[in-house]
């Protein structure tokens, strides 16, 4: 671990109250509440829509906010903006990284870009190739790397200048598993470190993974706030069965659950559908000759849960 | 929180956007500097020497001028309006769309007011360099007897030329916010560029027709390539200057905020 980043504490670093954003006539985020404390990762999660990427823009300054209020380490972007910009550091889902300008040249430019200057910038520098592991890229333009170095840049470029904050939307979209895992490794990292991190990704075992809490965005609302297991089990259910659809005998099961008023996602040939203790012991005991599996929820289970709930 | 939008330009960040496109131009300075030192070279021989020898009675003025010396105020403005004009334009355009690196410094303390104004600021202080190459140029052919300017003129020139770079780089980058894809690139240089310099009087002097006459006083091209010619020709400062800088702010006061509206919606999907 990096002696770099801040020494971790439990102070509030992020702190979004009330956010609205409506675009083209839509609202897009409807009163959104965030936190995040200093050792702490929280992932952002949602389905396509939810308005996760619009509520991020907002916190980092790239979109005004039509209500709410912002705060980056206690400074109000709105009203502080260069202070709380200062205290953010960003990772953008796409490769934003200067194409002019080597690996180190790119986290020297950015540093450049921040003001006070980072003090003693080259050690800092220094410090980031070899955590990162892009020493021996250095040199190097960014567009001769794999994907994966390109994403460590662009999570240096993110923390070059010692942020309190550090967003990361969607770092892991587009790599190999070994990269991945590298990216969760240098995520881990920051959190040891004492960043407040905001995470999004599509991948459920990554916001698992990663996440100390997660929220849950829907139709621009926060739909759930928790750990996983106290959200899976508020907004999926305790237990998960999976079972063929097109067994004899599943009409039983269709008229059992519409009769219980629980609708089963369709994946593939397959019925999804949460239960608790009480409504397994029932199913069980009634389809005692059927075969299917019981599992806990996971994170695609909430998924197909909030996407059932926004097609009704 | 929205400010005026002629703040930024004093504040740092805009400076640290410029100062990043001075280092990658200064990177690449041998090859950069091909451009600007053979592009007026060629046309000062080829036009001015060349073309020269066959018009005999050319009138500026009421008086009879050699086509060099009456050609080469018009270079000097042409280089500042094309330079600015081509990197607001098509750089900048590369840089927003294609090389995302707006996007990467918006996700520092710098707003996109201050990427705005570094693609300004660049884009005329490059021209104003492209000019000034041009300025030693006109001293070579000076010094070999071929041109003959009042030269102690020529320093003047060089405000001038900063702030109508500046202004032909709002206008640039207009373009850059509502082309839709590179493949428009061709748009604007038949929309601003050709009709600009046309009705500039950078190569030839326009005819005498009142129509004429009276449309060309609204191209801020033409009162400057004008107004250094008589700067340079007869050592007078005339009303086409006062009047280049009229149009210069004026465009500036209406694009600056129309430019940064419109980049935003495009870039940050704003209003």
């Amino acid at each position: 671990m990096s002696a770099d980043f801040r020494s971790p504490t439990s102070s509030l670093l992020l702190e979004v109250r009330g956010l609205v954003k409506s675009l083209g006539g839509r609202r897009v985020v409807d009163g959104v509440d965030l936190s995040c404390h200093a050792g702490e990762v929280i992932g952002l999660l949602g389905p396509n829509g939810a308005g996760k990427t619009t509520s991020l823009r907002m916190c980092y300054g790239f979109l005004r906010p039509d209500a709410g209020s912002i705060r980056i380490a206690g400074h109000d972007l709105a009203t502080e903006g260069n202070a709380a910009r200062r205290a953010l550091g960003v990772c953008t889902q796409d490769d934003t990284y200067d194409g002019d300008f080597t690996v180190e040249g790119n986290l020297r430019q950015t540093a450049r870009y921040f003001r006070p200057r980072i003090a003693d910038l080259e050690g800092r520098i220094e410090a980031l190739l070899d955590q990162f592991g892009l020493r021996e890229f250095a040199r190097h333009k960014p567009e001769t790397l794999s994907g994966g170095y390109r994403r460590r840049l662009m999570i240096a470029r993110a923390v070059v200048h010692q942020p309190q904050v550090v967003f990361l939307d969607e770092p892991t979209t587009g790599l190999d598993p070994q990269a991945r895992v590298a990216v969760w490794e240098l995520v881990s990292q920051l959190r040891a470190s004492g960043l407040a991190v905001v995470l999004t990704t599509h991948y459920m075992d990554e916001a698992e993974r990663l996440s100390d809490r997660l929220v849950v965005l829907q139709s621009g609302k926060v739909r759930a706030t928790g750990t996983t297991r106290a959200l899976l089990g508020d907004v999926v259910g305790e237990h998960v069965v999976v079972m063929p659809f097109d067994l004899p005998g599943t009409e039983g099961v269709k008229a059992w659950l519409k009769e219980r008023g629980v609708r089963p996602s369709t994946v593939l040939a397959e019925w999804h559908f949460a239960l608790d203790a009480a409504g397994l012991a029932a199913f069980v005991a009634e389809f005692a000759e059927l075969r299917y599996e019981v599992r806990p929820p996971t994170l695609d289970d909430l998924f197909l849960a909030l996407s059932r709930e926004e097609v009704r | 929180m929205r400010t005026n939008v002629f703040v930024p330009a004093w504040e740092w960040q805009s400076r640290a956007v410029l100062a990043r496109h001075v280092r990658v131009h200064l990177r690449n300075w041998h090859t950069a500097m091909l451009p600007p030192v053979c592009e007026p070279l060629v046309l000062l021989l080829a036009f001015g020497v060349g073309l020269g020898r066959q018009i005999s009675d050319l009138k500026w003025g009421g008086a009879p001028v050699d086509y060099l010396t009456y050609l080469a105020p018009g270079i000097l403005a042409y280089t500042a309006f094309m330079t600015s004009f081509f990197q607001s334009l098509f750089s900048a355009f590369m840089r927003m769309r294609y090389q995302k690196s707006w996007e990467g410094q918006l996700t520092t303390q710098v707003r996109l007011e201050h990427v705005i104004w570094g693609e300004a600021f660049w884009a005329s202080s490059l021209a104003t360099f492209y000019a000034v190459i041009v300025c030693l140029l006109l001293v070579a052919f000076g010094l070999s007897g071929t041109l003959d300017l009042h030269w102690g003129w020529l320093p003047a020139a060089i405000p001038l030329l900063f702030l109508a770079a500046l202004s032909f780089s709002a206008i640039g980058l207009l373009f850059t916010a509502i082309l839709p894809s590179i493949d428009h690139i061709g748009l604007p240089f038949f929309l601003v560029i050709m009709p600009i310099g046309f009705t500039s009087s950078t190569y030839f002097p326009l005819p005498e027709t009142p129509w004429v006459e009276s449309l060309v006083q609204l191209n801020p091209l033409h009162q400057l390539a004008e107004g250094l010619r008589w700067l340079l020709l007869q050592g007078r400062w005339t009303w086409h200057l006062a009047a280049a800088a009229g149009l210069n702010l004026l465009t500036l006061l209406i694009l600056v905020p129309v430019d940064q509206r419109l980049l935003r919606r495009r870039v940050l999907g704003d209003v």
